[in-house]
């Protein structure tokens, strides 16, 4: 069963089969990247005879920032505040975002899980990552990944909770994107 | 008449293996040692194949038939980007592999899209040494009929491997189609993906037999695997080239993995029991492969005689 609410994908001419392989390849591919859970409803819209290749989807609730809080416990402790991560796949962002916060040389790791910080104000709420923005760069990926390989003209439109990715041969006219909308439309509202 | 097999087993021992055939008046192709383990592709006449069966199981090793050994096929796919590989490029060359067959894998510069797709002569005549090509294309019809173009020019049998069933009419260039084998992002463990490796084995094999047969009608002056040995006894600095295969086998010849410039005339230079010396029935020749000798061995129609 497919974990998105809907997929649906159209191919033209007798290409059945390429539409059903397609749909293994997004799924191959979205659940390597680990962006399956992400996608709420996808549609798929190929015209191989012009051609090109267009995937519109509906991102589900968006993510909410990774703090420092999410990353490790915050302690106050004598002369300043203590973190001990838990999460260590962050690590480099996290002194990153320390260092410019506080200074380098009020940041010190003892060990490998814990950071002293000497400072008074606690560090819990500094934003580490933004996981939105590398969920969209993954997307985006993901996407470049999915398209056939030589259709190297490409645009893809993002917004806060859609997008669109259009992928061709040739240039991308206007009237050409505006038919893969309409064509979309029509998906969406079958 | 000689006969292609391979051997795996452990390292221990291996060279009474070695000895067997060389006393047998068979070859060894290839030798692939793999910590304690070793594969061996071998040439045995077939009339003596039960004395090395008999050793074989005593050494508790595996002898079977390598239907493709010997010869060197090009998998060809569009480019070298994630589209097209790990999966299925790598999996149809590591079975070709398994068969006992040497393959190249070669990615296209522009070998994408369907209207923009091409190659060039560089590509063509690398593709042209090798004894059959498989190219690996997609899952559109449409895609698949009209990079005819990036075969169209190849003298060797080309198999055509892609997703949908399609009519051998409507590939007229190509040996073989080999259907439901095309892009795919998982590698191939089901029966059927299996099933698909084992098609493509087949339809290699066919085209190899073809081109077997088309020598055979003007057979070669002497066979490529004496050519081989030859090499190898009397140019020594062979065994000191960093490829895994020093020394490539072709229907028709074969590739030494050695400078052209330095080693040419040493290559030329080799001579056979029978007083006859390579340069005189095989054309030598640059490969388009890196700077490797190209052997060509010239039939019985050109020399005058068959030794």
């Amino acid at each position: 069963m497919d974990p998105m609410e809907v997929f649906k994908i159209e191919v033209t001419g007798q290409e059945e089969y390429g539409a059903k392989k397609y749909r293994e390849i997004i799924m191959d591919i979205l659940q390597d990247l680990g962006l399956i859970r992400s996608i709420g409803r996808l549609y798929v819209y190929v015209d191989i005879l012009k051609p090109f290749f267009a995937v519109y989807g509906l991102l589900r609730s968006g993510i909410p920032p990774l703090t420092v809080k999410d990353v490790g416990d915050v302690l106050k402790v004598q002369g300043g505040y203590q973190i001990k991560i838990n999460d260590e796949e962050h690590m480099a962002d996290l002194f990153r975002v320390l260092w410019e916060r506080y200074g380098r040389e009020r940041v010190e790791q003892p060990a490998r899980d814990i950071v002293i910080i000497a400072s008074d104000t606690s560090p819990s709420e500094l934003v580490v990552a933004d996981l939105e923005a590398e969920f969209l760069q993954d997307l985006t990926d993901g996407l470049v990944r999915v398209a056939p390989e030589g259709f190297r003209n490409r645009r893809n439109i993002m917004t806060k909770d859609s997008f669109l990715f259009i992928a061709a041969e040739e240039s991308l006219t206007p009237e050409m994107v505006s038919e893969i909308k309409e064509k979309i439309r029509e998906m969406e509202n079958a | 008449m000689l006969e292609p097999v391979m051997f795996t087993g452990g390292l221990y021992k291996h060279d009474l293996v070695v000895e067997l055939v060389e006393d047998l008046g068979g070859y060894i192709l290839q030798k692939n040692v793999t910590q304690t383990e070793i594969i061996l592709l071998i040439l045995v006449p077939s009339e003596d194949k039960a004395s090395l069966e008999a050793l074989a199981k005593e050494l508790r090793g595996e002898l079977v038939r390598a239907p493709l050994a010997g010869t060197e096929v090009a998998v060809v796919t569009p480019t070298l980007a994630i589209h097209h590989l790990p999966h299925v490029a790598c999996d149809i060359a590591e079975y070709l592999r398994r068969h006992g067959c040497k393959t190249n894998m070669l990615g296209l510069a522009r070998g994408v899209g369907r209207e923009i797709a091409q190659i060039d002569e560089y590509e063509t005549a690398l593709i042209n040494e090798h004894d059959a090509a498989v190219f690996i294309f997609g899952n559109f019809q449409d895609c698949i009929k009209k990079k005819e173009s990036l075969y169209r020019n190849i003298s060797v049998p080309v198999v055509i491997t892609g997703g949908p069933q399609m009519e051998a009419k409507d590939l007229p260039y190509a040996f073989a189609y080999v259907p439901s084998i095309g892009r795919m992002a998982h590698r191939s463990r089901k029966a059927t993906e299996i099933g698909s490796l084992d098609r493509i084995v087949e339809a290699v094999g066919r085209a190899l037999d073809k081109t077997r047969a088309a020598i055979a009608k003007d057979p070669l002056t002497t066979s490529p695997p004496r050519v081989m040995d030859a090499v190898r006894e009397q140019v020594p600095d062979v065994e000191f080239s960093y490829s895994p295969l020093p020394i490539a086998l072709d229907l028709n010849g074969v590739r030494v993995k050695l400078p052209y410039k330095d080693y040419k005339d040493a290559v030329r230079a080799v001579t056979f029991d029978e007083g006859v010396k390579l340069g005189e029935i095989a054309t030598i020749k640059p490969s388009r492969m890196k700077d490797y000798i190209l052997v060509r061995i010239l039939p019985a129609s050109e020399t005058g005689f068959v030794f």
